[in-house]
C-alpha cells in the first residue's frame, strides 16, 4: 500500500480543513513547494495535492503552485480541486502531472468522465467520492443528486472507472481512524481504493493495508508528527517474498517421458520417476506430469506411474491428460497427485471446473490453455493441439477464473518447442486479465528466456521440458540466475 | 504412531509419503475413538471450510479434537479449522487458537500459491532446528488472522500474516511441509519428535 502525503493549498499556504469546512482551517506552510520537497526527501513516493481555493471556486486556482511543485519534485503527483472540465484535466496531464482527481460533485455529467478515461486511461483519471452520513453527492448523474453509496459503486462502474479516493467526511481532520467499512465496501467492489479522512495512526495503516487499499492518504497526522512518514512507508510496503516457481515438465507417453516439437514428432527423453526425482533433488519447485497419450486402456499405468513419482518427490506434484471427471481427479490425488490440469474437458463442459473447484478446492486446478494466434487474437486449441475451436483464449482463461480455476498453464502453439523464448505478448495479456496465478509455458531456450519472462510480464512460474531432461538447463543454476522475488 | 485424521478434505497421500520417507510408521484414522490413541496427530486439509467442518460435526471429530493432549499438527485448511471462525462459507471452526481466518484481499492473486519465507518470530520446538526466513510451500486463499502471542511464524503476502501457530500441544501450519522440500521434511520431523 502506497502511503500519500497530503498538502492542501488555500491561498498559496499549505493548511489542513476540519471536516471539509473552509472555515475551519489550519496554516502549517506558507511555502508549499518546499513542503513537497520535505516529503519527497522523507521518501514519499507519491504526493496527494489538492486546491482548496480551486474546489471552493469551481475552477483551478492554484495552478502556478501546482506546477512549481511539479517541477520542483521528481516523485509523482495527484492533483485535485477545481477541475471541471475536459480541457483543466488536458491541461494537468500534459504538463507533468501524473494522476487527477474528479469528485463525483465535480463531474457534470458521466459522459465527460468516460471521454477522460477513454483519453487518458483510468490509471491517470481518480475519481474522489466524498461520504457523508452514508451518501454521496453526485451533482447531474442522477435526478435528486444524492445517491447512497452502493448506487455510486454501480455509477462509477459503468462508467469505467478502476481508482478511486474514498472520504468520509465526518471523519476528516479528527485523527480518529478512517472509516474502514466505506473503504472495504469499494475494495469488495473491486477498485483500486485509496481510503482518506481521519487516518491517523501507523494502527490504521496497518489496517487499511490489510483489508487490501491501494493507498491511504494522509495529511494532518503526518503535519502533527502523529505518523512518521519513513516508518509509516517501510510498515505499509506491500512486502512479498513469493517465489517466482521453475517447473519441469514430463511429457509422458507409454510409461517413457517424450519431446515434441508443435505436440508432433515424438522422441524418447527418458524414465519419468527417474527424471522426477532428478529435478526434485535440482531444486525444482514444482513437477507437471502430462499423460500425453491420455487414453482409457493405459489409465491404470498411469495411476501407477503417478503414484511411484509421488512417493519420490517432497515438491508439489500437477497431473493432466485426458481428466475429465469428478472421478478422474479423486483417482489422482489419491494416487499422490497434489493439483490437477485439466484441458480440452475446460473448453468443452465448463462445469466441470465449476464442480471441481466446489468439491476440491481452487488451489487443486489447474487450467491447461493452449493457445494459438490468430490474426488479432489467441484461439484456443484442444485435443493435444490438435483441433482449433472457436473460443477466444482471454475470454477463456477469464471465464475459468470466475469458476474457480486456481491457476493457468499457458500453452503457447506457435513457440512450442521452438526454443524461440516465451511468447511474451501472449502471456502478458492473459496475466493482466486475470488475477489468479499463470505458468508460462512453451517456447524456454535459455536461462535469459526465464528471466525475461518474469521481468516481463505478471507470470508466477515458468515451465520448461526437454531443456530440463537433456540437462541443456540446470534447474540449480537456473534457480540463482534470476533474483527469487521479482 | 502418528495419526493422520482422514475426512475426506485433502490429499492425505503425499503427508503420509513425506511421513514415510521419514521412516515414521503412520495409521490412517477416521473415527473420533481412534483419535486419543494415537501418539501424535495431523490434521491435513484441502478444499472449503464449510464442507470441512460439517464431515467434522458428522463423524463426532470436532468434539474429540478439542480433547487431545498428544501434540497435534494442523496443516493449511487444518490450520484454519483450528481457528474461531472462517469468512469462508461463515463457518463456525473448532477454536482451539483465537482469530477469525479471512480471505486474501482482491488487490492481491488469489490463491497465494507457490513458496515464500517464513519469519520465526516466537521460538516453538516445531521449528528448532529450522533457519529463520527458510522457504516452505503456501496455497491457500484465506488466512488466520490471528493473536500475537500464539503466532509463532509470520509470511509476507501484502502484509503479514501468521504461517505458524501454537497453543500448547496444538501446532498450525499454513503451508504444506509435505510439499515443502528439505525444511519440510525437517518440521515434519520436529513434530513426529515431540509425540
Amino acid at each position: 500500500m502506497l502511503v500519500m502525503p497530503a498538502i492542501d493549498i488555500m491561498d498559496g499556504k499549505c493548511v489542513r480543513l476540519i471536516q471539509g469546512k473552509f472555515s475551519d482551517s489550519k496554516v502549517y506552510s506558507n511555502d508549499s513547494v518546499l513542503v513537497a520537497k520535505k516529503f519527497e526527501k522523507e521518501g514519499a513516493v507519491l504526493l496527494h495535492v489538492v486546491d482548496l481555493d480551486g474546489a471552493r471556486l469551481g475552477y483551478p486556482a492554484n495552478e502556478e503552485i501546482i506546477f512549481a511543485i511539479a517541477k520542483a519534485i521528481s516523485i509523482p503527483l495527484q492533483i485535485g480541486g477545481g477541475l471541471r472540465t475536459y480541457e483543466q484535466a488536458k491541461k494537468y496531464l500534459g504538463n507533468g502531472i501524473e494522476k487527477i482527481i474528479f469528485s463525483t460533485v465535480a463531474v457534470e455529467n458521466p459522459d465527460l468522465l468516460s471521454r477522460l478515461l477513454k483519453d487518458f486511461g483510468s490509471e491517470r483519471i481518480l475519481v474522489s467520492v466524498d461520504v457523508k452520513d452514508g451518501k454521496v453527492a453526485t451533482r447531474g448523474w442522477l435526478e435528486n443528486n444524492i445517491c447512497t453509496v452502493s448506487e455510486v459503486i454501480d455509477l462509477l462502474k459503468n462508467a469505467g472507472v478502476t481508482n478511486v479516493i474514498v472520504t468520509d467526511i465526518s471523519k476528516d481532520g479528527l485523527l480518529k481512524g478512517p472509516n474502514f467499512e466505506l473503504a472495504k465496501q469499494f475494495i469488495s467492489a473491486g477498485f483500486r481504493t485509496i481510503a482518506a479522512g481521519g487516518v491517523s495512526s501507523l494502527e490504521n495503516l496497518k489496517e487499511l493495508n490489510k483489508l487490501g487499499c491501494f493507498g491511504a492518504i494522509t495529511g494532518k497526522a503526518i503535519y502533527e508528527g502523529k505518523i512518521d512518514l519513513q516508518t509509516a512507508q517501510q510498515m505499509a510496503a506491500y512486502k512479498n517474498n513469493l517465489a517466482k516457481r521453475i517447473i519441469p515438465c514430463l511429457d509422458v507417453k507409454n510409461g517413457r517421458v517424450v519431446k515434441g516439437t508443435h505436440f508432433k514428432d515424438i522422441r524418447d527423453a527418458g524414465d519419468p520417476v527417474e527424471l522426477g526425482k532428478r529435478h526434485s533433488e535440482l531444486g525444482a519447485d514444482e513437477l507437471v506430469f502430462l499423460d500425453i497419450a491420455a487414453t482409457l486402456e493405459n489409465r491404470k499405468t498411469l495411476m501407477c506411474l503417478v503414484s511411484k513419482i509421488a512417493k519420490e518427490i517432497n515438491i508439489p506434484f500437477t497431473v493432466g491428460g485426458g481428466i475429465s471427471t469428478i472421478e478422474d481427479i479423486k483417482n489422482l490425488l489419491n494416487a499422490g497427485a497434489d493439483r490437477v490440469s485439466i484441458g480440452s474437458a475446460a473448453v468443452k463442459s465448463p462445469d466441470l471446473i465449476k464442480n471441481a473447484a466446489e468439491y476440491f478446492g481452487s488451489q487443486c486446478i489447474v487450467i491447461s490453455v493452449d493457445a494459438k494466434k490468430k490474426g488479432q487474437d489467441w484461439k484456443i486449441y484442444i485435443k493435444g493441439g490438435t483441433e482449433e475451436t472457436d473460443v477466444d483464449a482471454i475470454e477463456f482463461s477469464q471465464q475459468m477464473e470466475k469458476l474457480g480455476a486456481g491457476e493457468l498453464l499457458v500453452n503457447s502453439l506457435d513457440r512450442d518447442g521452438t526454443k524461440k523464448g516465451f511468447d511474451l505478448e501472449l502471456l502478458k495479456t492473459i496475466a493482466d486479465s486475470v488475477n489468479i496465478p499463470v505458468i508460462a509455458s512453451s517456447g524456454a531456450g535459455s536461462m535469459q528466456d526465464f528471466l525475461e519472462i518474469f521481468q516481463k510480464t505478471g507470470v508466477d512460474a515458468a515451465l520448461g521440458a526437454s531443456i530440463f531432461h537433456y540437462g541443456e538447463i540446470n534447474i540449480s543454476k537456473l534457480k540463482n540466475f534470476y533474483p527469487i522475488t521479482i | 504412531m502418528i495419526a493422520i485424521i482422514d475426512y475426506k478434505a485433502g490429499n492425505i497421500a503425499s503427508l503420509q509419503n513425506a511421513l514415510e520417507r521419514l521412516g515414521k510408521s503412520v495409521v490412517i484414522i477416521s473415527k473420533p475413538e481412534e483419535i486419543l490413541s494415537a501418539d501424535g496427530v495431523i490434521f491435513p486439509g484441502q478444499g472449503r471450510a464449510g464442507a470441512a467442518m460439517l464431515e467434522l460435526r458428522k463423524t463426532g471429530i470436532d468434539k474429540i479434537i478439542p480433547q487431545i493432549t498428544e501434540p497435534f499438527l494442523g496443516i493449511c485448511l487444518g490450520m484454519q479449522l483450528l481457528g474461531g471462525t472462517s469468512e469462508e462459507d461463515e463457518t463456525k471452526c473448532l477454536e482451539i487458537f483465537q482469530g477469525v481466518c479471512r480471505r486474501f484481499p482482491p488487490i492481491l492473486k488469489t490463491p497465494h500459491l507457490g513458496w515464500n519465507t517464513v519469519e520465526l518470530t516466537q521460538k516453538s520446538p516445531l521449528t528448532a532446528n529450522i533457519q529463520d526466513g527458510s522457504y516452505f510451500y503456501f496455497v491457500h486463499s484465506y488466512y488466520v488472522d490471528g493473536q500475537e502471542v500464539q503466532i509463532m511464524g509470520k509470511t509476507s503476502y501484502g502484509f503479514d500474516f501468521a504461517s505458524i501457530m501454537q497453543k500448547d500441544n496444538f501446532f498450525a501450519v499454513q503451508f504444506h511441509p509435505e510439499k515443502s522440500g528439505e525444511q519440510g521434511l525437517r518440521l515434519l520431523n520436529n513434530f513426529c519428535e515431540l509425540c
